[in-house]
């Protein structure tokens, strides 16, 4: 984030060998005011550590290891890195030389249950003000927004302190800025974040959402998905894990309704013509959720061809075969063409790409052609995607549109192929005055004189 | 007995000018005297002498095609497989003229083979030839280490791991093997830096070297005329009592139908098999299955691979690369290490021996199929026994031995085409 | 052994076969020169591993024809490249394949972006992508300028 204070931060830690502590000249409280960023030796008698740090008081028990901060944590902290110190979160004074229980003090902000943390961050998070001076235009709504989540409700409504509250996603001393590699909540690392808890089958034991029961698969099977080997391998930081469909500080499932808006964020064109079908309306009809009707939910797969139609594996048949939800014959009848119209061209595509690739191989000039035949690649995509018109019309002009340009090269190919033939053909007149004069040299020789 | 070079239906007389003007500035006259006074012995195994000839023309092709190929190959890793491709495609019989490079290389291996094999068997390297056996062998590893850089330069997925692998091998020898492995590749992997070094190699130094030595070879054969096998000599009664023919014309000839034959192979293998170009080398990649070496560097790598990783304490790689590098010297000792009858039946079992495990080791290693390496093996088995046999004196123990080999290796052929048939 | 004519009776088949042998030789020869001749003359244009490549339209012609249709991708080293037009009137070239999957992008000059009809990924004018489903910028290409104002040619460039 900010390079030079980490720097800092860093020398005067690993420079001060016993990480002593000391405290600011004066200690606002009440959002910190006056502080500059820049990092400030603490002075000697800034007491929190005496008890807190790795050594203090409290360090002895098992039971208080959850109240002792370390200097590897603050270090990648964020907020100590802009140079908020304790106090600065957890009020009380610092100067008190004294070993008094600060929970007694009326400035000390007290964090007796999970219930309080959301309010604690929200503090300084929710003030625009305050916010501000870090970023130019801070978000403040965290906090509002975590209240209208499946966890914020949970926690107010019923008291259930084992859902997730700022801390269990961003961590406690150790919050790293949200674009740290590292840090919990970075693309890479949300779902397995999130993971933590959802994959716990212990804990997601009889959870459930208006009556549907969570289970605790979706990371593993989030990591199967098309979007998780997006995001992983290829390294595609916009590819979408749970906080792209779920909302991040307002986590919900989706609902059926609001589903497609989901993935439309990134599926722009799909659900742009999915959201005029009739297929839609008879969806919502019927309480199906939308694309994930089709395509899955926490594991979809990169869509394939065989999906389509009413063949075995293809998802169509699902109703069509059988007239579910109001299917018709007639949409089975447009799923099959639809089906058939991408074949042809695929196959088409393919036996010109082979074509292609033996004229290649035997040496001839075809990267014409196979520049042309990125249109025809461009028409099967096309015609992929406006497979969710649901309507035969569209797709069949993309494919035709993709078959003329397959028949264009194929006739180049097929002349490539011809020319190789001909060189073939050009070799073997080659070959004559080669032949005829080994011949006539074998005449000549015997011709002469025989030697002694 | 001496016929002039010209065609005898011109008149020695009326010279024309221009030739005249040449013919005595030129020191043609010494040429002509040379040539004139050159003859070639004839009798049984005169054929095997055009396989030198053979071998010049085929090194006089690849030094047209590789000139012409310079002109639009580019040495480096961004570019060279791109313009060996476009020359390929975009240039008029840029095709043609590559896969003319990669065959005539080929069949030039091949027929130094041949001409190494036949100058042992008909004991070419006694005195005083030892000189001419040696700068024979010299440059037939000059022209493997041709083979070798050239491979590499289109930088294809192939060449580029055949490279790794071939380059690894210096490096296991002691000592001095890390430093020479850096050397060859110009850095710590096979990267660019190693491209423009075996570009260098292919394009400068290896063509200087070879033309050196070649005028060296040409000189010496020039100087002691042709080696005659002792069999024919006792024949015919004694070397000096062998019929001749002047070099020129009717070597010259002859020796032309040789090339004239070569080129017409070679252009009909450059024209119905022309030379793949594969991939492009991808340095990251994890190495390519069946990546092979050339043909001739085929039977190191099989035996390389066959080894275990220790033998006696000693890593195994290392003890193969010194095995071939002291069957190499032996080679090039020969001339010395032939002393009498009976290192002399120890050298021809050790050669028979190097050939059955060239043969059985390339067969294996260029086929994965096991009819295909019969026939294969079988093939080649037949063709060294055939040259075999036209050296051994008829009735001999050594030629029944050979005719039984044939017998063998015959049916073994039979076997494994019928193989490949019935599967 | 003389190998003079008048002293053989082989002589005038002899003769005649010298003269074609002669003329055979001529014409393998010419077979062979021919290639090399060929070889040598300059290639039409090279396009495979080219680094740098002249459009095919001058700046004056870059702009929307009678449909409002943008100039289209051109081949450029075998890949198609998109020349567009900023706000500046800077022009710029970039890699016409979206970074989403394989389609090939094209200007559009009303709406002032890059977009990819395929999954309607957008990209500014500067290649940043804007929306939809593409992870990252278009390649952008360098461009040259050169000759009359106005009126230049285009010259896109890898280097």
């Amino acid at each position: 984030m900010n390079a030079l204070p980490r720097c800092l931060v860093a020398i005067a830690l690993s420079s001060s060998v016993a990480f002593s502590v000391a405290a600011q000249e004066d200690a606002p409280n009440e959002p910190p005011a006056e502080e500059t960023a820049a990092f400030e030796t603490l002075t000697e008698d800034y007491s929190c550590m005496f008890c807190h740090g790795k050594t203090g008081t409290l360090s002895g028990t098992e039971k208080n290891q959850h109240l002792i901060v370390t200097k590897e944590d603050l270090v990648v902290d964020i907020h100590w890195q802009k140079g908020l110190r304790c106090h600065d979160c957890h009020g009380g004074s610092p100067a008190l030389d004294d070993f008094t229980d600060h929970r007694n003090d009326p400035s000390f902000r007290s964090l007796a249950s999970p219930q309080d943390i959301p309010v604690f961050c929200g503090h300084c998070h929710s003030n625009a003000q305050y916010m501000s001076r870090f970023r130019p235009s801070p978000r403040v709504d965290q906090e509002s927004e975590y209240w209208t989540s499946g966890h914020g409700k949970r926690l107010q409504q019923t008291g259930d302190v084992k859902v997730a509250t700022c801390v269990s996603c961003h961590g406690g001393h150790n919050i790293r800025a949200v674009d740290d590699l590292e840090s919990l909540v970075y693309p890479t690392q949300v779902a397995k974040t999130c993971a933590t808890c959802h994959s716990d089958a212990e804990l997601m034991e009889g959870r459930e959402y208006h009556g549907r029961s969570f289970g605790h698969q979706q990371f593993e099977l989030w990591s199967k998905s098309v979007h998780a080997h997006a995001m992983m391998e290829k390294g595609d930081l916009s590819a979408a894990t749970c906080n792209d469909c779920h909302g991040n500080h307002g986590a919900v499932p989706q609902d059926v309704d609001s589903l497609a808006n989901a993935c439309g964020t990134c599926h722009v064109k799909v659900a742009k013509l999915f959201a005029t079908t009739k297929m839609k309306h008879q969806f919502e009809k019927t309480d199906l959720p939308g694309c994930a009707t089709c395509h899955g939910n926490h594991k979809i797969h990169s869509p394939t061809d065989e999906m389509l139609g009413m063949a075995g594996g293809a998802v169509c048949a699902r109703c069509h075969e059988q007239g579910k939800h109001g299917a018709t014959l007639a949409g089975a009848e447009i799923a099959k063409q639809m089906h058939d119209e991408l074949a042809q061209l695929v196959t088409q595509i393919s036996s010109v790409g082979e074509k292609l690739d033996r004229a290649e191989r035997l040496g001839m000039e075809i990267r014409g052609p196979r520049f042309r035949l990125r249109d025809a690649n461009d028409a099967l995509t096309n015609a992929r995607t406006l497979v969710h018109s649901f309507a035969i019309e569209p797709v069949q002009q993309a494919v035709t549109e993709g078959l003329t340009v397959t028949s264009e090269v194929n006739s180049d190919a097929e002349a490539a192929l011809q020319e190789h033939t001909m060189r073939r053909i050009w070799l073997g007149f080659s070959l004559v005055p080669i032949i005829a004069v080994v011949t006539l040299l074998l005449l000549y020789i015997r011709s002469m004189p025989s030697t002694k | 007995m001496s016929r002039a070079p010209e065609k005898p239906n011109d008149s020695p007389a009326t010279r024309p000018g221009l030739r005249d003007f040449f013919y005595d500035r030129m020191g043609m006259s010494v040429a002509a005297g040379l040539a004139a006074k050159k003859k070639v012995p004839i009798h049984r195994s005169t054929p095997f002498y055009f396989l030198g000839g053979m071998a010049l023309f085929l090194f006089v092709i690849q030094i047209v095609s590789g000139v012409l190929l310079s002109l639009y190959y580019k040495p480096s890793p961004d570019q060279a497989f791109e313009s060996v491709q476009a020359f390929m495609t975009e240039v008029d019989f840029g095709w043609l003229i590559r896969s003319v490079h990669s065959w005539a290389a080929n069949l030039l291996i091949g027929i130094l083979f041949l001409h190494l094999l036949t100058a042992y068997m008909m004991r070419a390297y006694r005195r005083p030839r030892e000189l001419t056996w040696a700068t024979g062998i010299l440059l037939l590893a000059l022209f493997m280490a041709f083979g070798f850089s050239g491979y590499l330069l289109p930088w294809n997925q192939l060449a580029f791991f055949a490279t790794r692998v071939g380059t690894a091998l210096v490096g296991v020898l002691p000592v001095v093997g890390q430093d020479l492995l850096l050397l060859a590749r110009g850095g710590e992997n096979v990267t660019g830096d190693t491209l423009s070094r075996f570009y260098a190699l292919h394009v400068a130094i290896l063509p200087l070297l070879t033309l050196a030595m070649l005028g060296f070879h040409l000189f010496l054969v020039q100087h002691h005329g042709m080696s005659v096998p002792d069999r024919e000599a006792l024949r015919l009664g004694g070397s000096e009592r062998l019929p001749t023919m002047p070099f020129v014309p009717d070597f010259l000839l002859r020796d032309a139908v040789g090339w004239y034959l070569v080129l017409g192979i070679l252009a009909a293998l450059a024209a119905l098999f022309p030379w793949e170009l594969g991939e492009k080398a991808a340095p990251f990649s994890s190495a390519p299955e069946g990546i092979k070496p050339e043909w001739y560097f085929l039977f190191m790598f099989q035996a390389l691979k066959q080894l275990p990783g220790h033998i006696l304490g000693i890593e195994g790689e290392l003890l193969g690369v010194l095995f071939f590098g002291c069957a190499g010297l032996v080679i090039f000792l020969i001339p010395v290490l032939d002393r009498g009858q009976i290192s002399r039946l120890v050298l021809n079992i050790l050669a028979a021996l190097a050939v059955v495990f060239f043969i059985v080791m390339t067969a294996w290693g260029y086929f994965d199929k096991g009819s295909l390496r019969l026939i294969l093996g079988a093939s080649l088995f037949l063709g060294v026994l055939s040259l075999a046999i036209s050296f051994s004196d008829r009735g001999t123990l050594v030629r029944r031995i050979l005719w039984m080999l044939t017998a063998l290796a015959t049916l073994l052929l039979i076997i494994g085409i019928s193989q490949e048939l019935y599967q | 052994m003389e190998g003079s004519c008048d002293k053989s009776d082989k002589c005038p088949r002899r003769s005649w076969l010298v003269r074609v042998l002669v003329g055979m030789n001529l014409v393998a020869i010419g077979s062979l020169l021919y290639p090399i001749t060929r070889f040598l003359r300059p290639r039409r244009g090279t396009r495979h591993g080219t680094l740098n490549v002249v459009a095919p339209f001058r700046v004056d012609q870059l702009r929307p024809d009678a449909d409002g249709e943008w100039p289209a991708p051109f081949e450029f080293a075998g890949k198609p490249c998109v020349l567009v037009r900023t706000s500046d009137g800077e022009i710029k070239a970039f890699n016409a394949i979206c970074t989403h999957t394989d389609c090939t992008v094209k200007c559009r000059p009303e709406e002032g972006d890059i977009f990819c009809s395929c999954h309607g990924g957008v990209y500014d004018l500067n290649g940043q992508n804007v929306s939809g489903p593409p992870p990252r910028p278009l390649e952008a290409y360098k461009v040259i300028l050169r000759g009359k104002p106005g009126r230049e040619e285009i010259i896109v460039s890898r280097t």
